[in-house]
């Protein structure tokens, strides 16, 4: 094998740090580990209010916060050619091998990954969620997603219903696409030293209150819950529009001391929310991976969710129990988790989910995969046109005009501006000691955000 | 490589799960694609099969209302030109009104004596505001002239049938489940817009105000009607429209030949060359579920 190589790698998303999700999550934790393993990463991002400009983050995480406004959900405005210098000087500067895009709807993403590809660097995909093929925003997104997947190296799901999903999507060869799931930082989501005793049994929702995350077919199950076990509280925590039905649920069913509504609740605080409870609800309809699950069963809460996406894939089916998306079956769901949950040792599972779940090992995964993305040969302009061509009848060609155009501005760019006149930056390596403290400053510098 | 795995397969290596947890599986990569790969796959689960007279029968409600709304300019053209006076229109109104009711209580079975009152104060308020407010429709567009207003006009019908919902009515049926949609009200706002612009060109005051509750009769209640009927019968939906697409193309042709060519065209097209396409291109229908499909909710949500 000989020394392992260093890898250089450039990550790109609209979502990051101040934002918080399971991207953002997942590119925090990933880079950290990268970093650890010794290679050298970067993250690029568009600026977050008055957070342009270079950043450090914990472990000496270099952040770009590229001076571009989102426009829409934290999205940047498509204009194609628009960050080709920036990216340009990105990579020279930092002398990046490798560039990792990241969820499908960063617009910043798809344009940095169509540059690089340009400049001939090699790159990785990451795709964080599910789409499906019928109505008419998937059917355009998805046409984007083939566009930057056409000439891809390698590309990474977070799940396997997440691989089907991008393979049918994108058309890519499965065996491009890679599975690393998610992880969850165990140490940060511990179970209580004793759990809530009594009589009582408290069930935790902690989502964004939207349709999507199903939080009408909470209003539904709630109150029926409530009705058949006289004993169960239920804390819901988060925030969002569908936010007014579960209080009117609340009240009409007069359960105000049985129901609890947290409202938004920061990232830092989401431990403390589920060590209060014992049983965890998801009700999503639909989802790639679901880190709100890993969460609340390292925190050693049994976890009761819809059967959707890759959610059947996360955890072993005896620290789950999972319905269809229906009231009545999630209603039965919650029964047979309350008959089981004397069985459930808090502690126990969160020693399982240690094994099960580790940022490092993702990292150790991602790596194997920037090793073979290096491996791909590299490729003239006219063979990566062939397969643009081959997206589609219109689409194609117009793919192939927007790729010929943005070389030929790239290389305008290296006449305007050569490489050589481009300064790079020196690297500076940190010592590696605090090793569990880094990921607890990222939690503590966070109270004031908070995104479930 | 899982190929090479995959050649030599040993009796102890454990078999490969689709799941996500427990780190990377021993004896196979990361893309790995096992034989369960898409098996969740469904392909055109919900592909109605449709056949051609089915469909050509469901497009009859189109010509239809094509035809109404043809009925409606050519009653506007001869009053225009003046070929209409204005007892004629109150009498045509009148009989309009009637009819449609009568088609109502025939269809609907909801005959009662307090309900009928309550409509009867409704159309009385109504004929007596649209009889307030008609001076003011007669000198709306003064200022504009006639050649801009037609246009708008034609404009705006071509909207209205554009945007107008043929499967149902925008004034709620008694008993329709479904709720009029977003477009339905634009279609019939636009409608109702393109008769003030009409009425707007008429000589007098009591023309202006025949010619508006005619059209407004028209637009608000004939796609009530027409699904009542429909709902009742559909033989004499059938027949209802079918008279009423004679009717309308022996008008036609009296006032304007290429007119009438242009609405045979135009049925034609929509009763016979629309449904032909539309089974052609079934074939090539194509859809795609599977477990990354958003869950439906199995119950209504009422807000």
């Amino acid at each position: 094998m000989g020394e392992p190589k260093r890898h250089r790698v450039l990550m790109v998303s609209d979502f990051f740090y101040p934002n918080f999700g399971g991207v953002e999550n997942h590119i925090y934790y990933l880079s950290q580990c990268l970093l650890k393993l010794g290679h050298k990463v970067v993250v690029m991002t568009h600026a977050y209010g008055n957070r342009s400009g270079v950043r450090y983050m914990t472990g000496g995480l270099k952040v770009y916060y590229v001076p571009w406004k989102p426009f829409l959900m934290q999205n940047t405005l498509p204009t194609f050619y628009g960050t080709l210098p920036i990216i340009r000087t990105i990579l020279i500067r930092e002398k990046i091998s490798l560039v990792h895009g990241h969820q499908a709807f960063s617009t910043l993403c798809h344009e940095a990954l169509m540059h690089a590809r340009t400049m001939g660097y090699k790159v990785v995909f990451t795709d964080h969620s599910l789409y499906g093929f019928a109505d008419v925003g998937s059917i355009h997104m998805n046409k984007v997603l083939q566009f930057t997947l056409a000439d891809v190296s390698q590309a990474i799901c977070v799940s396997h219903t997440s691989k089907e999903n991008t393979v049918l999507r994108s058309g890519l060869p499965p065996e491009k696409v890679f599975v690393i799931p998610n992880a969850v930082d165990t140490a940060m989501f511990k179970p209580a030293t004793e759990r809530p005793s009594g009589n009582e049994i408290v069930i935790v929702v902690i989502s964004r209150l939207v349709y999507r995350k199903g939080a009408d077919l909470l209003v539904e199950v709630i109150p029926e819950v409530c009705r058949i076990y006289p004993n169960v509280r239920f804390i819901v925590g988060g925030d969002g529009p569908k936010r007014v039905r579960l209080e009117e649920m609340r009240e009409k069913h007069s359960l105000q001391d049985r129901v609890e509504m947290l409202g938004a609740v920061p990232h830092a605080r989401v431990r403390s929310v589920l060590i209060s409870g014992h049983i965890f609800l998801n009700s999503s309809l639909t989802e790639a991976f679901c880190i709100a699950i890993l969460e609340a069963a390292s925190c050693g809460l049994l976890t009761v969710s819809t059967r959707v996406g890759g959610v059947p894939e996360v955890l072993p089916d005896d620290m789950i129990v999972l319905a269809e998306p229906d009231p009545s079956d999630m209603v039965q769901a919650i029964k047979k988790a309350i008959s089981i949950l004397p069985k459930i040792d808090p502690q126990a599972m969160h020693n399982r989910m240690k094994k099960l779940y580790n940022w490092h090992d993702v990292a150790k995964r991602t790596e194997i995969v920037y090793d073979r993305a290096l491996k791909c040969s590299n490729q003239s302009l006219l063979e990566r046109l062939s397969r643009y061509l081959s997206c589609g009848a219109w689409a194609g060609k117009l793919f192939c005009l927007v790729m010929i155009i943005g070389f030929l501005l790239w290389r305008l760019l290296q006449l305007w501006q050569p490489a050589e006149d481009i300064e790079v930056v020196p690297d500076i390596l940190l010592p590696h000691d605090e090793d569990r403290e880094i990921l607890h400053d990222f939690k503590s510098s966070n109270e004031e955000h908070s995104l479930r | 490589m899982d190929n090479d795995n995959a050649e030599h397969p040993s009796p102890t290596r454990p078999k490969w799960r689709k799941v996500a947890y427990g780190g990377m599986q021993p004896g196979f990569d990361d893309n790995h694609t096992g034989e369960s790969f898409l098996e969740d796959m469904v392909m055109n689960a919900n592909v109605v099969k449709r056949d051609m007279l089915k469909v050509m029968q469901d497009s009859v409600s189109i010509s239809e209302y094509l035809c109404i709304v043809a009925l409606v300019g050519l009653v506007w053209t001869y009053t225009l030109r003046s070929n209409l006076n204005e007892t004629s229109l109150l009498y045509l109104d009148v009989s309009l009104l009637g009819s449609g009711f009568l088609v109502l209580l025939l269809t609907e079975e909801m005959l009662s004596l307090n309900l009928l009152l309550h409509y009867f104060l409704n159309i009385s308020f109504f004929t007596t505001g649209l009889f307030v407010l008609a001076p003011i429709y007669q000198t709306l567009t003064r200022s504009i002239s006639s050649d801009s207003i037609s246009a708008v006009t034609v404009s705006l019908l071509v909207l209205h049938l554009f945007l107008h919902d043929y499967a149902g009515s925008t004034v709620r049926a008694p008993g329709a489940l479904k709720n009029p949609t977003l477009t339905s009200f634009i279609s019939l706002n636009a409608s109702i817009v393109a008769s003030v612009f009409m009425a707007s060109r008429l000589p007098s005051r009591l023309h202006v105000f025949a010619i508006m509750l005619f059209s407004l009769q028209v637009f608000l209640f004939a796609p009530l009607v027409t699904y009542c009927i429909k709902k009742y019968s559909f033989r004499l939906h059938l027949c209802f429209s079918f008279s009423l697409m004679a009717v309308t193309l022996a008008f036609v042709y009296t006032l304007h030949g290429l007119l009438f060519v242009l609405l045979l065209g135009l049925l034609v097209f929509v009763t016979v060359v629309c449904p032909y396409c539309l089974i052609r291109l079934q074939e090539y229908k194509f859809e795609i579920n599977g477990p990354w499909d958003e869950a439906k909710l199995c119950f209504d949500i009422t807000d």
